[in-house]
């Protein structure tokens, strides 16, 4: 069976870690970038089924890093879910502005995040 | 070979065809004879019967229809039997279906339970990791602020650090908050007496009458003894209230954060860190 690649995007070694826990019980490739710019260069490399992508990052943030992958033909139909520790109205509106897919807020649900995760991979 | 089964039976002889059709004639003549006398026996008993000078009369065959009657009764009441036993095995099967819905919801509760419980072990994990995972101050304050902002969801917290044989509180790091309070003395404040008791607080269900910007403070410990205090002040706007989970990492931190803290000291006082 064809695995499922997922790649994460956040510049904390904790919600890195902590997603790692999280979606290590199903069998996924994970891959890893530390901020929006590595983040929009792992896509294009290494085409992952889905996207989970901090918001606060350096060099690039996620709305910017989203906004640039939906602007590219190689990577506009990945879906992207924001994971974000803004849970507010305006920036909930702002990801999806920049063309995010879906968003789960910090801390991380696990039950949420997996069942996002799986409902986006179509399982 | 078979050859005699490809050939056909030979005619019978010339007056032999003639000959059988008499016989059968004759046959039939004598069969009729046979009928014609047995219903004469018959209308003789049924008369006799009727006279009350016979035996009883041989039973008359039911006509046609009657016997349609009696076979539409007959697959009427088989019909009947099925519809009943078919309604049956419906009421059971509709029972076992709602026996197996219920425990289906008993398994999906289950279920949720196993993986809050999952994401609770994974979050201490996580926390612990991330606090033992190096020895250096900078990072493990990182991790710190990354736990407490990544699992428990804060993002204004500080970090104080007790000297030894000091009597003042004093401000290592701070995130979201102004910082400018540098020093607390033991047994100042919410925070100094924290510090002072070695008990935590937390406003579990109402906010602190005293700091009530403050969520919860937590004293740090290296082998029981005090040596400086976490302060949580507001959660984040979607996080309305502390749940089981930030009890246990608040003990873990208040376990765990001081001693890697102490760690980073020591690692740095016998030179390990000069690289």
């Amino acid at each position: 069976m064809n695995r499922k690649k997922i790649l994460l995007v956040d510049d904390s070694s904790t919600v890195l870690l902590m997603e790692r826990m999280i979606l290590s019980k199903s069998p996924y490739d994970l891959v890893t970038a530390r901020d929006g710019w590595e983040g929009v260069e792992k896509a294009k490399a290494e085409r992952p089924d889905l996207i989970l992508m901090d918001v606060v990052m350096p060099r690039m943030d996620g709305f910017e890093a989203c906004r640039r992958l939906r602007a590219d033909d190689e990577t506009r139909e990945i879906p992207v879910i924001m994971v974000t520790t803004r849970g507010e109205l305006q920036s909930v509106e702002s990801g999806y502005e920049s063309g995010c897919s879906d968003y789960v807020t910090k801390p991380i649900n696990g039950l949420e995040l997996l069942s996002k995760v799986r409902n986006y991979l179509g399982e | 070979m078979s050859r005699a089964k490809d050939i056909p039976d030979p005619p019978p002889p010339g007056g032999a065809v003639e000959r059988r059709e008499r016989d059968l004639q004759s046959v039939n003549t004598k069969l009729r004879d046979l009928i014609a006398s047995l219903e004469g026996q018959r209308q003789q008993y049924q008369r006799r019967h009727s006279e009350g000078t016979g035996p009883e009369p041989v039973p008359v065959a039911p006509e046609p229809e009657d016997l349609e009657k009696r076979r539409l009764a007959a697959e009427l009441a088989l019909a009947r039997e099925a519809l009943d036993q078919h309604s049956r095995d419906e009421e059971r099967l509709r029972e076992r279906l709602q026996e197996i819905e219920r425990e289906h919801r008993r398994i999906c509760d289950e279920y949720v339970v196993v993986e809050e419980r999952n994401t609770d072990l994974a979050s201490l994990f996580v926390a612990l990791s991330r606090l033992h995972g190096t020895l250096e101050r900078a990072e493990v304050m990182a991790a710190i602020q990354e736990i407490v902002t990544n699992i428990v969801g804060s993002e204004e917290l500080a970090v104080y650090e007790l000297s030894p044989g000091s009597s003042k509180l004093e401000l290592a790091c701070a995130l979201g908050v102004d910082g400018s309070r540098r020093h607390i003395r033991l047994g100042e404040g919410v925070i100094g007496r924290v510090a002072a008791e070695g008990e935590p607080f937390v406003a579990w269900d109402r906010a602190c009458a005293e700091e009530p910007a403050l969520t919860a403070c937590i004293p740090l410990k290296v082998g029981g003894r005090v040596t400086g205090a976490l302060a949580i002040y507001h959660l984040l706007g979607h996080k309305a209230v502390l749940g089981n989970l930030d009890r246990q990492i608040f003990d873990l931190l208040g376990a765990h954060a001081g001693t890697a803290l102490y760690l980073t000291a020591l690692h740095q006082r016998h030179g390990f860190g000069a690289g």
